[in-house]
């Protein structure tokens, strides 16, 4: 059959797509706002909004990309590609492009990208081929064999050093194997020994992290250093109050108080210009795009496909409840962006394919097996 | 892989559809609690948390308001002055730039640290944190020669009050200083390094020669980089303060005074305007503005001297016979005497067993009201006592304004003390004798006065009764405190005889005739200890420190001119030798032009009778006090003193 059935279009989840342009269109107009800078009169803003646009242009075509192939042929990728990710992962403490102390990169020539980007979305094939298949729910035996998929690459992520990206990787899987659902002896024995287990992971963490887990714990210890970001962010958003200071008028970010302002802590400026009124407009947009993803994932016709939505349900899930609830002052500090308004290209590159991804589940969903 | 996971026939479970409603669900509800929390429930707070950040006040400096005499002289002006500030942010190095300063300043390592922690705290990191409030130009070329090596160190530019005569007016303008801790705490408007009066003048009148500081609002970024600055509040410079003093007249009192101690008051007694008022020894103001070390401090302090004293205000003194102008207003007002009746003088009265003395060893013969004013007959003046008693002359002296402060416009002025016979029971559960009614006749024992409530008890005898507030600040508007309960009769009277106290050959004040004016004074000697028999037979030999204050009061007018001259001269032994000339150097600048002072005496040359009266003078036997000395009356005499001695010419 051709890749590309006609009668797919009438079932193209058109609302999902309403409601990312809508968050796009919402993020690049922050982010215009967040790239300001004002100097006596004037202001000065830097092109980041631009280069997002053209990223998301990019990646409207990457989204429709992953429309045009079926889904299930991804199945077969699955393992190869985990293979790869972690050869590439492998290769990165000794080929890698160090930039601003992390070694995360590696180098093309024509292109350089972020293996652990990779490791994502085969995590997300390994997890979704793996649980999907037949059976019951999950033993410990099970459970460790899937874990120990998501722990080896997200490890290797970690000692980067790039906590985000590796906790990511964990956790995506971790809400997989929840989808799936694992045995209620060892749901409740689990429920028993991580919370017991979680201080002992502070041995491993490096000092700056460590800091932002006390400053997170209590920003006023050292308003000056680790609680800097978290002060100055809650101030951001607290000082919008119900309808913010307005599109461009933020004192926060446009004077620099806040940092990372249109990367990681983007949407504290938004708060600030939108006040309450626009961040429960863009909250709602975010949980309409996220129970989009859920219907897909509850209404695919088979279940890879539903593990496929559901995987990427998690990957959103987790960045917009680690990234807004850092801003918000509810989680430490952790360089996790959101999706379609923190600034950054492979990240909206891999955000709107992985939204393709979404689509193309969903549009299948009334094929019949062709096999 | 299927082995393991898969069970044929069984479909892969989903129960995760239901899991992932309820975490969007979950999501919704914690962020939107969070956001109402923080948005709404905090906003206020936060809102002004951003307000802080983006919005600094500065202040603008108000130049203090100069000091000028009446005839506009410049006494007190602001000069250029150049402090050493580091700038925390630039600096790479604390430590190492401390050092370095310290090794140019020569200020200890020690010192300078502790002044960088303290003020660490309250200065932005921006902003230069001041180590040398004052540098000299020696400092500044260093630090001007190397500041590329030492980033972080600012020469900041600011004013500090210079006196132009700082030992000559030290006392009456006093000094500034950089406000302390408490000055800040008690007026928000005062701010780190702000200077504030600390003493005389500049502290009575601080707050209107400080002005007021303008006020900018900057809106700044993160950088402390200003975006816009608008202007709250232009500053308002310190008012211009024209004293009463007259500098010409100051300087010639200080000259006047100079090598002794003492004090010398020029009062106008119709508007209280203090035309001069010099005490000596005394200090330099500027040296407390540029910051005294602990060794200069302590030396002022501890100086024997006490040149911090303001003697014409702080000093207070047993009046001496000048206090018989006191007993003759008070008994001429409440008719007690009839100024022609006479009392016989034989150099001595009785009273139970003990006698008391008057100066003049042979006695005054007979003496009415006038001549015991111009010899200043003692045995007049016991009797007076005796006959008025304690009770009556304590009221008269305190409505004439002693025993309480002047209210002059300079800080902790003493109030002296008229004692009364509730005082003595309370102070040494002791009775009132009618030996000490006599001893108070002629100004001694326990009465203490300062020299500006003498001066100012002269103006109420001649101005028509009226007890003025002292002023220092010219066109003031005069303010009458209270009034003397003295009929003009008895004004006119005392006045008399205070210019036959001049005016006769034989009057203790003979020495300050000046023609064509009319002058009339009156003498007097504190007694500081009682002398001893020993001390009695060295004559004029007695050690300084045993010799009697001497006082001369009075006044001069010609036409409408009319001015109260009062001179205090401790250890000057005789009123009118040691105060006397004091006082003929005011009068002739006053009214004659002069500016010079008159020809110096020499010790000893006058009053011959001095020595005599001393050696004659009787021990009393009063029971002696336990403390005799009063708080207020530091120079008041060990126990009442039983005679005047006065040096006629």
């Amino acid at each position: 059959m051709s890749p590309i059935d006609r009668r797919m279009f009438y079932h193209v989840n058109w609302p999902l797509i309403w409601i990312i342009g809508g968050l796009f269109l919402v993020g690049v107009l922050n982010l215009y706002s967040a790239s300001g800078v004002r100097l006596g009169d004037g202001m000065q803003v830097e092109n980041f909004y631009q280069k997002q646009l053209i990223w998301g242009l990019m990646g409207l075509l990457g989204m429709a990309a992953f429309m045009t192939f079926d889904y299930r042929r991804l199945s077969a990728v699955a393992w190869p590609l985990y293979a790869v990710t972690l050869i590439f992962l492998l290769a990165v403490p000794f080929a890698g492009k160090t930039i601003s102390g992390a070694r995360r990169w590696l180098d093309f020539g024509l292109f350089s990208f972020q293996p652990s980007e990779l490791a994502k979305f085969a995590v997300l094939l390994v997890g979704a081929r793996l649980l999907s298949e037949e059976g019951e729910r999950l033993g410990l035996k099970e459970l460790s064999f899937v874990l120990l998929l998501g722990f080896v690459p997200a490890l290797m992520i970690i000692k980067q050093p790039d906590l985000g990206t590796g906790m990511l990787v964990l956790l995506l899987l971790g809400g997989l194997v929840l989808y799936r659902g694992i045995k209620p002896w060892l749901f409740r024995t689990l429920c028993v020994v991580v919370p017991t287990l979680t201080p002992l992971l502070w041995f491993v963490l490096k000092d700056y992290q460590k800091r932002r887990i006390l400053a997170f714990l209590d920003p006023a210890t050292d308003p000056l250093g680790s609680g800097y970001h978290i002060l100055q962010s809650e101030i951001a958003v607290g000082s919008g109050r119900l309808f913010g200071k307005g599109f461009l008028a933020g004192t926060q970010s446009q004077l620099r108080f806040l940092p990372e302002k249109h990367t990681d802590f983007a949407v504290a400026v938004f708060g600030e210009e939108w006040g309450f009124f626009g961040m429960m407009v863009l909250l709602s947009l975010f949980c309409a795009f996220l129970y989009q993803i859920a219907s897909v994932a509850r209404d695919a016709k088979d279940p890879f496909g539903s593990y496929l939505a559901a995987g990427v349900f998690f990957y959103f899930f987790w960045q917009i409840l680690i990234n807004m609830g850092m801003v918000m002052g509810l989680m430490p500090v952790v360089g996790v962006p959101l999706p379609f308004v923190s600034y950054g290209g492979s990240a909206t590159l891999v955000n709107f394919g992985l939204v393709g991804l979404v689509l193309n589940v969903s549009m299948r969903r009334f094929l019949f097996k062709q096999t | 892989m299927k082995n393991l996971l898969s069970k044929p026939g069984q479909p892969a479970p989903r129960m995760g559809a239901g899991l992932l409603q309820f975490l969007v669900l979950a999501l919704f509800c914690l962020f939107a609690v969070r956001l109402w929390y923080l948005q709404i429930h905090l906003g206020p707070v936060f809102t002004e948390k951003s307000r802080n950040n983006q919005l600094r006040t500065e202040y603008i400096f108000a130049p203090r308001g100069f000091l000028r005499d009446r005839n506009g002289e410049l006494l007190a002006v602001n000069e250029p002055a150049f402090a050493l500030g580091l700038v925390r942010e630039d600096c790479d190095d604390i430590e190492a730039t401390l050092t370095k300063v310290s090794e140019w300043s020569g200020i200890p390592l020690e010192r300078l640290k502790e002044v960088y922690q303290r003020n660490k705290p309250k200065v932005k990191s921006f902003e230069p944190l001041t180590l040398v409030p004052d540098m000299d130009y020696d400092l500044i070329a260093k630090v001007e020669g190397s500041a590329v090596r030492w980033p972080g160190l600012e020469i900041i530019s600011r004013t500090r009050r210079k006196y132009n005569y700082g030992q000559l007016l030290a006392h009456i303008l006093g000094f500034v200083g950089e406000a302390n801790e408490a000055e800040m705490q008690a007026d928000a408007s005062l701010s780190l390094g702000d200077f504030v009066g600390k003493q005389g003048l500049e502290n009575k009148f601080d707050a209107r020669l400080r002005g007021a500081k303008g006020r900018r609002m900057i809106e700044v970024d993160v950088t402390g980089r200003r975006l816009s600055e608008e202007l709250q509040r232009e500053p308002k410079a310190g008012e211009e303060i024209f004293l009463s003093i007259d500098l010409s007249l100051q300087q010639l009192g200080h000259k006047a005074l100079e090598g002794k101690t003492g004090a010398v008051v020029v009062m106008d007694p119709d508007t209280g305007e203090i035309h001069a008022m010099v005490s000596e020894p005394s200090y330099d103001s500027n040296a407390f503005t540029a910051g005294l070390s602990a060794a200069q401090w302590a030396e002022l302090r501890d100086n024997p001297a006490h040149p911090l004293q303001n003697r014409a205000t702080q000093g207070v003194y047993p009046p001496g016979s000048v206090f018989k102008l006191v007993m003759a207003a008070d008994a001429l007002s409440e008719n007690a005497i009839d100024p022609s009746e006479t009392v016989q003088c034989a150099g001595e009265l009785a009273l139970g067993n003990h006698v008391f003395r008057c100066w003049k060893r042979g006695g005054h013969g007979t003496v009415n009201l006038q001549r015991a004013l111009v010899e200043s007959c003692d045995v007049y003046f016991y009797k007076l006592g005796a006959r008025l008693g304690v009770d009556r002359v304590s009221a008269f002296a305190k409505a004439a304004g002693f025993g309480t402060p002047t209210g002059v416009d300079l800080p902790h002025e003493k109030s002296g003390l008229i004692p009364s016979r509730e005082w003595k029971m309370k102070r040494y559960g002791v009775r009132w004798t009618k030996g000490e009614d006599l001893n108070l006749g002629i100004g001694q024992g326990y009465t203490g006065v300062t020299p500006l409530q003498v001066a100012r008890f002269i103006a109420a005898l001649i101005n028509g009764g009226k007890v003025m507030k002292p002023l220092l600040i010219r066109g003031e508007t005069p303010q009458q405190l209270a009034s003397l309960p003295m009929s003009a009769e008895a004004a006119a009277i005392v006045k008399r005889d205070m210019v036959a106290t001049v005016e006769d050959p034989r009057g203790t004040c003979h020495r300050i005739l000046t023609s064509g004016v009319l002058v009339g004074a009156k003498t007097g000697s504190a007694q500081v200890v009682r002398l001893t028999d020993e001390l009695k037979r060295m004559g004029d030999a007695v050690p300084y420190k045993y010799r009697d204050h001497a006082w001369m009061a009075g006044f001069a007018e010609r036409g409408n001119r009319r001015f109260v001259v009062v001179a205090l001269v401790e250890h000057g032994m005789h009123g009118a030798s040691g105060a006397g000339p004091v006082v003929k150097t005011m009068i002739d600048a006053l009214f004659m032009g002069k500016k010079e002072l008159p020809p110096q005496d020499t010790a000893g040359v006058e009053g011959p009778a001095s020595p005599a009266a001393r050696l004659n003078a009787v021990e009393t036997q009063f029971p002696e006090p336990a403390a005799a000395e009063t708080p207020e009356a530091q120079e008041a005499p060990e126990k009442p003193a039983p005679a005047d001695k006065e040096a006629p010419q």
